[in-house]
């Protein structure tokens, strides 16, 4: 009996915008119909095989009487001299070496083309053909005899009966082609999805492609659905004319001996210096530093944990790694000046980490364990994320690049879903839906990463499902959204390995200079077993290693990470007032609510802090239990399930969180032991978390893991709530080994706000785009605290802000010329170099000197920072203003004023109101005063009290208050709209539930200046809401500002948005 | 400018009546709205917001694309419109006319007058309009845009007033010129007025000071009035009525000639002619043709309408002759002259255009029709018949490739007929059918050629199954050696009883 039939060219979604079929769906597919292998050949990329693979594992690999065949389908370029297109060629590695020489040749081809291309020819393919099996997908008989003579006996012609009516002569004529090169015919179905039922999608990623619609596309759709996968007695019956063909499959795949298990890892060689051992270097390097540590001899704790980390990781063989990441760290700390890092995940709580300097948080003295790394039973390689400050990130990117060479590191990709938004346009375009309905029903969709379209949301927008033409995108919309789009890089995860990485692994050109990424994703290399480095860039660390940098320059103490000084109890009390503004982590609106009712005392609770305003513990409901322990009002007890398990089986799970799951270990642990998990069931449980896309496949556990728990006698209740909270976890994970790395930079954050608040806040101007708050915001705090703030000056001020001395001997802030918008780095630093010589005397002196484009001295009289060198703002800019574009040559030695004397102008003096528009307009903040000063007479007439009064008033009392919004928040499920405001006395947080919103929607979402009507929430730790029911915009009294700067109502010609927006953008949903 | 005309399609059945209404152009990649309504106005939607915004305010949103082309046309008519009240007009893109009115205003009662008569003539036409008048084109213009309406007719006194007061942007400079103005605390006209012009030109360059001096009336600027090119109307006159026929048509070709030279001068050619004959009893015959191409060669258009004469029901009677014969051509289209072959041969796509212009005139547009060919794997929706005088592009059929037998028949019935058949189950080919009651033994076959209906025509066909029913072809040779296209309606994964028919005849 001959081996039943194989298909061995399969496509899957992975061929973008051709295959309609995901690689698990094509390999659970293919084991149904009973086929004797599948073969997953995708255009130019393998970035599917490895989840065919996992796929196929799941069935049960090879015992599951399926063979797997990965590979490629190679599509050339056209011939430069005939124009010509050579035939597709199916390409299958027989052995590790071939799959070498197909990634060689991918990369080749990929590193040819810009982003996302692959530009390949048949003489790259004869170059790499070694150890390769060829399918010659066309009647091309000049290939065909290339390919033979390149690769005898190792070529196939594929034949199709595709049902396109001339399927018997067609194959009689490859039958002849064939016999007459000497090549087998092998049978095929040339598949592009799993069942023919994806039809519809398919044709709709069609026209995706063709950038065209159903009603147009015509024949570039498919006539029929027959291109699915088919079971072997259908082939059979349809090449009954030709059974060789058939049995051939069987031959091809019986030739090939590689599985992707057949890829090993290698770690790279370089971490370790000659003559040593991975693991005798690593020992020596902890070794060392404990001395160095403790002269005196290691206290038995941290014998202890020394050697037993050392002892897993000898057992694991993992010491490569860790040298990997503390080469990458020493190398940041290396440099002059040296790069801030900070570690974080599972492995960097250990001592081990600790003592290579990897992390800064003495995991002894925290009790930290790296608990989820110790569990021996999960074969996976340590997880370890390095922060790197943002500004400098690259440097260590390429520093990888360098020292292990572009051919054996490079970036992780990230497979790019298809979003609802973008899918809604493009399938509401493919089905002929005019721009403008697909644009209202894509605004149904609040957040981008929503997951199927929500049938709320649709008949929100107006539109009904019963609607053949609404329910039809939308069914389309939910499958398209299961499919890749398109590979990314990942945001700083590398790949190293000791020999070829592009013989592992395709190698891709980014979208970025000097960037290169492979083809597979974080799953993907887990799955593999691949060592990955996530090198990322945080904007904190910047801002940190700037305060630094301004503490040792004004003598204020020389710091690092490490030696901040620990649990300052002025710390906590700041914090614990909700002051976090500018903070780490701890800063955003549900931050600084929290903070009153956590009133963090020291570091976990920071940790605490940090993890509990995540999606998982609140989808979980945990957040309200926790409180109320930590508070002392709800007594703290354990979970227990019903005899015979051990009552007190949670205590150790929850122990540090009085009983509440917090983090996802936490969670994960609950599935083991109170759930009942299997290592192998907790495993993938946290692989459909870790991947939210994998839909239906957390639904699976839900089940699971609820009926577990019930059935060992916990709440149906307690159980239904962990699961959900696993669930948020998807969304957003947060492990607790992130949350204390996390929780000691928030730490580091707050000391130096709350110890040297001028230096922090000078900092973090310096580091901006960062955090959550805008530089107004920034300064303002600033100067609650008592900072005094000076505005920008050119005989003061360099490109960033920088710090000097009061007087008082106090510190102060002068902002940088770099806070003037437009105002370029190079105009600032030639200012700051000719003012050594001495101040500027005049406008002229200034741009001689300096040498000064008109655009820069513009700017520079606009924003008011000429202020010592005119008379006024309005003075010197019209002084500027006539300053000639280039200085003329014959006065340029002489540094005579070139330009004659003018009558006086006469300008009317600015007032001002108008004062702090131009500030807001130039600079996008003011120090001169708050625009609700000049409209508080107004509003106080009307009964519009402050912010400050609002904050300061009693409990349900209905009040009416006004500010400029500062952001508007729709988060989660969206039912409530967040709404901050500010003036000059402060800032009021308003809620307006959605039936509100929607009601209000156009004041809501258009006042720059808000007026909201409400009554006063205030909880028992002080923290104040307006709870809105009513929004006005009012926005319409700040064109009186300007004194007249807007003519209202404005003119039919459109303007400058500039002329609109007298303030600058609030932070918005939409 | 918002077009009231319901044929424009903006507005669904389903929308509210006073939903706003906004155009919107891509600028910079964003949709940015271009134009917004009254109703849209009110509720604070202005240009240069973008959509996503307006959106988030106005979800009810009616969004329609900016057509400059249309607009830019529609005002061209409206200027044109206005050359009925002075020669003198000129269009301001992309929402103005301006009209020089000196020594025409009095035909119309004056300024108020005729400000109240453009008032009540653009009302009728459906459209707001603001209107104002002064001293130079640029002082009425922005008086127009940016004074407080109602703008009624002004002393000069008042004027320089009105014109002080308006704010610096209808200076038109630079938005970074004009900020710097503001900033500079002269905010109106008047304001910048007063101060001396080399101090303004300095600062703001001489285009300042000109457009101040052209508001203020210092300087006048020429305007370049829209030329209506006279339109395409031959006459003859005669003093005797002519009534021989052969004088008709010698004065036939007279005026053709005489257009074929206006239309050479121009660079155009005809598409329409209208000839009318008044007779001298005050009858009127009139006769009108359409090519094609378009033409100016006198000869073929002669032919055309000997043809339009031959095909009349009515018989042309002279009666006692005609005293007046008119050539108007309405439709025109760019021409350029060609060179004539040097061997005298005419092209033969000129040579089946002329046959289908005499053709279509003979027997009406309507009656002749070609197929082109339409892209769908539907074989009865593959083509298409069209006018064959609309049809002008040549046509390009799909062609097997060559040494392979043409796939489609030539002969397709409509509908497909039904046949008995008796064939193999599930897709083998027919033994034997029977067709209008004669059995037919099928001795060569080729297929199937399997072509799946199209789903997305029917409600709900993106569901597994609901998709339509899909049809396998089969060519067909019987004993006779006569060839047929015949189809089994249906899989039988689809249907438990597909029928068949026979679709078509191969030559």
């Amino acid at each position: 009996m001959t081996a039943p039939f194989a298909e061995l060219v399969a496509a899957t979604n992975y061929s973008f915008l051709r295959g309609a079929s995901h690689p698990a769906e094509m390999v659970g597919r293919a084991h149904a119909l009973g086929l004797g292998g599948l073969g997953i050949a995708d255009r130019n990329t393998v970035a599917g095989v490895v989840r065919a693979h996992m796929a196929w594992r799941g069935i049960g690999g090879a015992e599951s009487g399926l063979r797997l065949a990965v590979g490629a389908r190679l599509v050339f370029a056209a011939d430069a001299e005939t124009g010509e297109t050579p035939s597709d060629v199916v390409a299958y590695p027989a052995t590790r070496h071939g799959w070498g020489r197909l990634t060689r040749l991918l990369t080749l081809g990929n590193l040819r083309a810009v982003k996302g291309a692959c530009i390949l020819h048949p003489a790259d393919l004869i170059a790499h053909a070694e150890d390769l099996l060829l399918i010659v997908c066309g009647p091309d008989r000049g290939l065909i005899a290339q390919l033979v003579a390149a690769r005898p006996g190792a070529v196939w012609l594929a034949a199709m009966m595709p049902r396109g009516g001339s399927d018997a002569r067609d194959l009689a004529e490859r039958q002849a082609l064939a016999a007459a090169m000497g090549v087998p015919l092998l049978a095929t179905n040339d598949v592009l999805y799993a069942r023919a039922e994806a039809r519809p999608l398919h044709d709709v990623i069609t026209c995706i492609r063709e950038g065209t619609t159903m009603a147009e596309a015509g024949r570039r759709l498919l006539a029929n659905a027959e291109r699915h996968l088919k079971a072997p007695p259908e082939m059979a019956r349809l090449f009954r004319a030709c059974p060789a063909a058939i049995a051939a499959t069987g031959d091809l795949l019986s030739r090939i001996a590689f599985t992707l298990d057949d890829l090993r890892y290698e770690y790279p060689h370089e971490t370790v210096p000659a003559g040593w051992t991975p693991q005798g270097w690593l020992e020596h390097l902890v070794h060392t530093e404990a001395r160095r540590r403790f002269p005196d001899g290691l206290p038995d704790r941290w014998q202890s944990t020394i050697a037993d980390e050392l002892g897993l990781i000898r057992t694991k063989q993992y010491a490569p790694y860790f040298l990997t990441v503390h080469d990458i760290v020493r190398h940041a700390r290396s440099l002059d000046p040296p790069i801030l890092c900070q570690g974080r995940g599972s492995a960097a709580n250990s001592v081990v980490c600790y003592l290579l300097g990897i992390t800064s948080v003495d995991p002894v003295k925290h009790t930290l364990l790296f608990s989820r790394f110790l569990s021996e039973e999960r074969d996976e390689p340590p997880d370890i994320d390095v922060d790197f400050e943002h500004e400098r990130r690259e440097e260590i990117m390429q520093y990888i690049y360098d020292r292990f060479g572009r051919e054996r590191a490079g970036i992780a990709a990230t497979v790019i879903h298809y979003r609802p938004r973008s899918t809604l346009r493009e399938v509401g375009k493919a089905l002929g839906l005019s721009e403008d309905v697909t644009a209202r029903l894509s605004g149904t969709i609040w957040g981008s990463h929503g997951r199927e379209v929500a049938e709320t949301r649709v008949a929100e927008a107006g539109f009904d499902l019963a609607n053949p033409a609404i329910a039809r995108v939308k069914a389309l919309v939910d499958q398209l959204l299961d499919c890749p789009r398109h590979l990314s890089q990942h945001v700083g995860g590398f790949v190293l390995t000791e020999g070829r990485l592009d013989e592992m692994v395709p190698i891709h050109n980014a979208a970025m200079p000097d960037r290169t990424f492979i083809e597979w994703d974080k799953d993907d290399i887990d799955a593999l077993g691949l060592m990955k480095v996530d090198v990322l860039a945080l904007g904190m660390l910047t801002c940190i290693r700037k305060s630094f940098d301004l503490l040792r320059g004004l003598g204020l103490g020389d710091h690092a990470l490490q030696n901040v000084p620990a649990e300052d109890p002025g710390v906590y009390d700041m914090l614990c007032r909700g002051d976090s503004i500018g903070t780490f982590q701890v800063e955003s609106r549900a931050q600084i609510n929290m903070l009153p009712r956590m009133k963090p005392r020291k570091l976990y609770d920071l940790v605490i802090q940090v993890a509990i305003v995540r999606p998982g513990p609140i989808q979980g409901g945990m957040v309200h239990p926790y409180l109320r322990r930590r508070n002392g009002e709800e007594k703290v007890v354990y979970p227990r399930p019903a005899a015979p398990h051990d009552p007190d089986e949670l205590c150790g799970v929850l122990g540090k969180t009085l009983g509440v799951p917090l983090f996802q270990e936490q969670a994960m642990k609950l599935a083991i032991v109170a759930a009942g998990f299997t290592p192998a069931e907790a495993d993938g449980l946290r692989r459909a978390m870790a991947t939210f896309r994998n839909r239906g496949t957390i639904e699976h556990y839900r089940t699971l893991m609820v009926d577990g728990m019930t059935a060992r006698g916990y709440e149906p209740d307690f159980a239904a709530r962990c699961f959900e909270q696993i669930r948020g976890f998807g969304e957003y994970g947060f492990p607790e080994s992130h949350a204390q790395a996390f929780g000691w930079l928030a730490y580091v954050s707050s000391w130096l706000k709350c110890r040297h608040p001028a230096v922090f806040t000078c900092a973090l101007l310096n580091s901006q785009p960062m955090g959550f708050y805008a530089p107004a915001q920034l300064v303002r705090d600033a100067r609650d605290h008592g900072v005094e703030v000076r505005p920008p000056d050119v005989n003061a001020s360099a490109g960033d802000s920088t710090i000097e001395h009061r007087a008082d001997g106090a510190l102060a802030l002068r902002l940088g010329l770099g806070r003037i918008e437009g105002f370029r780095d190079g105009w600032a630093e030639a200012i700051v170099a000719a003012r050594r010589a001495g101040a500027f005397a005049s406008v002229e002196d200034l741009a001689r000197r300096a040498d000064l484009p008109t655009a820069a001295l513009r700017k520079l009289a606009d924003a008011d920072a000429l202020g010592t060198l005119a008379a006024n703002r309005r003075e010197a800019a019209w002084a500027v203003r006539r300053m000639p574009a280039g200085q003329l040559p014959l006065f340029a030695g002489t540094g005579a004023a070139e330009l004659g004397a003018e009558p006086d102008a006469r300008l009317p003096a600015m007032p001002l109101g108008e004062e702090v528009v131009a500030d807001y307009q130039t600079t996008r903040l003011s120090l001169k005063a708050h625009p609700m000063q000049f409209l508080r007479a107004t509003l106080a007439g009307e009964g519009v009290m402050s912010c400050a009064e609002i904050n300061a008033a009693r409990d349900g009392r209905a009040v009416r208050t006004a500010g400029v919004v500062l952001t508007r928040q729709r988060p989660g499920k969206g039912n409530a709209v967040f709404i901050t405001i500010e003036d000059e006395t402060g800032v009021v947080n308003a809620l307006l539930w959605a039936r509100d919103f929607e009601t209000q929607r156009r004041a809501v979402m258009a006042a720059r200046l808000m007026q909201i009507e409400g009554t006063i929430q205030r909880s028992a730790e002080d923290v104040v809401h307006l709870m809105a029911v009513r929004v006005i915009d009012r926005s319409a009294l700040l064109e009186r500002l300007g004194d007249g700067v807007e003519a209202d109502p404005p003119p039919i010609r459109a303007g400058h948005p500039r002329n609109v927006r007298i303030l600058p953008r609030s932070r918005d949903f939409h | 400018m918002r077009s009231q005309d319901p044929a424009l399609g903006i507005r669904g059945t389903d929308t509210p009546p006073d939903a706003p209404l906004v155009l919107v152009a891509k600028v910079k990649g964003a949709m940015v709205l271009g134009a917004v309504d009254a109703d849209a106005r009110a509720l604070g939607l202005v240009p240069g917001l973008t959509l996503a915004d307006a959106r988030a305010r106005i979800p009810d949103l009616i969004v329609a694309e900016m057509d400059a082309g249309a607009d830019r046309h529609w005002l061209q008519r409206l200027a044109r419109h206005c050359a009925g009240w002075t020669p003198l007009v000129t269009t301001v893109p992309p929402d103005g006319i301006t009209l020089d009115i000196a020594g025409a205003d009095h035909l119309f009662g004056g300024e108020a007058g005729l400000l109240t008569e453009a008032e009540e003539t653009f009302a009728g036409l459906g459209m707001a309009v603001r209107l104002a008048c002064a001293a130079t084109a640029e002082a009425a213009q922005a008086l127009a845009r940016h004074a407080p309406l109602p703008i009624a007719p002004l002393s000069s006194a008042d004027e320089r007033e009105a014109i002080r007061a308006l704010p610096v942007a209808v200076l038109g400079l630079e938005d970074e010129a004009e900020i710097a103005l503001r900033r500079a605390g002269l905010k109106t006209i008047g304001d910048v007025a007063v101060r001396p012009a080399a101090a303004i030109a300095a600062r703001f360059g001489m285009a300042a000071v000109t457009a101040l001096r052209r508001l203020t009336g210092e300087e006048q600027a020429p305007i370049a009035p829209l030329v209506e090119p006279e339109p395409l109307h031959f006459e003859r006159r005669f003093a005797e009525p002519v009534g021989h026929q052969a004088a008709v048509a010698g004065c036939f070709l007279d005026l053709l000639r005489m257009a074929a030279e206006a239309l050479e001068a121009r660079g155009l050619g005809g598409r329409r002619f209208v000839l009318t004959l008044f007779r001298s009893d005050g009858a009127r015959h009139r006769l009108a043709i359409e090519t094609g191409l378009p033409t100016r060669d006198p000869a073929p258009v002669m032919r055309l309408f000997d043809e339009r004469i031959a095909a009349l029901a009515d018989p042309l009677d002279p009666g006692f002759g005609y005293d007046r014969i008119t050539l108007f051509l309405p439709v025109t289209e760019p021409l350029a002259a060609a060179q004539p072959q040097l061997d005298g041969a005419t092209q033969d796509s000129e040579a089946l255009a002329e046959l289908i212009d005499r053709l279509s005139t003979r027997l009406g547009p309507e009656n002749l029709c070609r197929l082109a060919p339409r892209d769908s794997h539907i074989p009865e929706q593959a083509q298409l018949a069209l006018p064959a005088i609309d049809a002008r592009a040549p046509i390009r059929w799909p062609t097997p490739p060559p040494g392979q037998p043409p796939q489609r028949p030539l002969f397709l019935f409509d509908p497909p007929q039904p046949v008995e058949v008796i064939a193999e189950v599930p897709d083998g080919p027919p033994h034997r059918f029977r067709w209008r009651r004669k059995l037919h033994e099928v001795r060569l076959f080729e297929g199937p050629e399997r072509i799946a209906a199209e789903w997305w025509r029917r409600k709900g066909g993106e569901a597994p199954g609901q998709g339509g029913l899909t049809r396998d072809y089969y060519r067909i040779e019987d004993a006779r050696g006569r060839r047929y296209w015949l189809f089994r309606h249906g899989l039988y994964e689809e249907k438990a009883d597909p029928r068949w028919y026979i679709h078509g005849l191969f030559a």
